[in-house]
């Protein structure tokens, strides 16, 4: 909610601010520079959109250490950034594999591992 | 809540629904739900994602009805000459073929197709795995090294190929195909600590003690990479506590043993931690494998009646 609200009032500002330059720029000779406020205005609402979209990310930040970020995919689903070349699921034997899982519902859960290659 | 956010979400909790029979059957179970909902028609990009997924679990399970669904709409949309449709056509016939010679003219259709197109990949693997469904293991090797020597790039194909000199007891050939696949993916940490077990593996059968004592510790070496890349990879961590182990039985009182005694120690702190944490039903630690972390605790309780007697 916070963030959306400075969303919202940095495009103000910033639409502001480039109002202002324009009317500046109709009004004034043009070899004169932006006046000081205007530059100001525009730097503050870019700083504070800036701000504003990263707050206003609802996602989970990921660890930026490849060791922690793997360690976490491998405690949390088990399944990591190489885990398809233990699958190989251009390979998959599908027979073989349905074979293992109609063992396996006959045992009705019993031995719900299966073996990793 | 909607379908088909349900199956995204589950599908991003459980990456490879193939892997545990369980994860499998309860996404076919979702399938005929899915098949008849309006969500199903949409065009996008996540949608024939999960056709794809929903396809392989059904055919695993024998729901064979909502598979050839799964398929039909593949094809509708991709077209039956796209490659990944033309494989996935070919795993469904695998499947459903219910005699030998079935089997044997569907590899008669790969081979007129690759005939055709010789640089199909997707159909190329299927051949490959039929033929080893048939028996066949040379041929299949034979097939894959020509298929690695037109696409060495393959890092699937490559880690493929050493499983299959691994059934067949050729380690060292087995050993160099990883070494590739880290040539190509130099951070696959799980790649090595499979380095590490087959170097293990391979050293436990025949050789001298000297030679062994030298595999043990080049094992060690890739355990320890393998758990550097990823703090909580699971082989690794066992791998590293069993090899680290036996090298300290085998020379046991040599003085150059500390390194090796503190990464022992090392490996068992964390063992013991994913164990328990796991027993524990802790949120974001139910993702490893059941069977192995069983082994894990297996392996510790072994190690402190050793240490007690």
């Amino acid at each position: 909610m916070a963030s959306k609200a400075l969303i919202s009032l940095s495009i103000l500002l910033l639409i502001h601010s480039c109002y202002s330059a324009h009317e500046h720029s109709l009004l004034t000779p043009t070899t004169t520079s932006l006046p000081l406020d205007v530059t100001i205005e525009t730097l503050v609402s870019v700083v504070l959109l800036c701000f504003g979209i990263v707050l206003s990310n609802r996602e989970e930040l990921k660890p930026i250490s490849w060791t922690v970020w793997s360690g976490v995919l491998e405690r949390e689903k088990g399944c990591g950034q190489f885990g398809y070349l233990d699958e190989r699921v251009g390979f998959l034997e599908i027979r073989a594999k349905r074979a293992e899982f109609a063992k396996w519902i006959k045992g009705a859960g019993e031995g719900s591992s299966s073996q990793k290659t | 809540m909607a379908i088909l956010k349900f199956l995204l979400s589950y599908l991003s909790v459980h990456p490879s629904p193939l892997r545990n029979p369980s994860t499998s059957l309860h996404l076919s179970q979702q399938a005929p739900a899915f098949l008849s909902s309006s969500e199903s028609t949409k065009d996008t990009q996540e949608t024939w994602l999960i056709y794809e997924q929903l396809l392989l679990s059904c055919l695993r399970t024998g729901d064979d009805n909502s598979a050839r669904l799964c398929l039909q709409r593949l094809s509708d949309r991709f077209g039956v000459d796209s490659a990944r449709v033309k494989a996935l056509t070919g795993l469904y016939d695998e499947a459903t073929s219910n005699s030998r010679g079935e089997l044997e003219s569907v590899l008669q259709r790969y081979q007129d197709i690759l005939k055709e197109d010789p640089t199909n990949m997707p159909i190329e693997k299927r051949r490959i795995s039929l033929l080893l469904s048939l028996g066949r293991t040379e041929d299949a090797i034979k097939a894959l090294t020509s298929l690695l020597s037109h696409s060495p790039n393959d890092a699937e194909s490559w880690a493929h190929l050493s499983s299959l000199y691994f059934t067949q007891g050729l380690y060292q050939q087995s050993i160099f195909c990883l070494e590739e696949v880290l040539l190509i993916l130099p951070n696959a940490y799980n790649i090595f600590a499979r380095i590490g077990e087959v170097t293990y593996i391979s050293s436990s059968t025949g050789a001298g003690s000297t030679d062994r004592t030298e595999a043990f510790e080049e094992a060690i070496k890739y355990f320890a990479r393998s758990v550097e890349l990823s703090e909580w990879y699971l082989r690794g961590w066992y791998g590293l506590k069993l090899v680290t182990g036996k090298l300290i039985q085998a020379k046991p009182s040599d003085g150059t043993l500390g390194k090796t005694e503190s990464l022992n120690q090392l490996a068992t702190e964390k063992l013991v931690q994913i164990v328990s944490k796991f027993r524990r039903n802790e949120k974001g630690w139910m993702g490893f494998d059941e069977a192995e972390v069983l082994a894990a605790k297996d392996l510790i309780d072994r190690d402190e009646q050793r240490f007690s007697q």
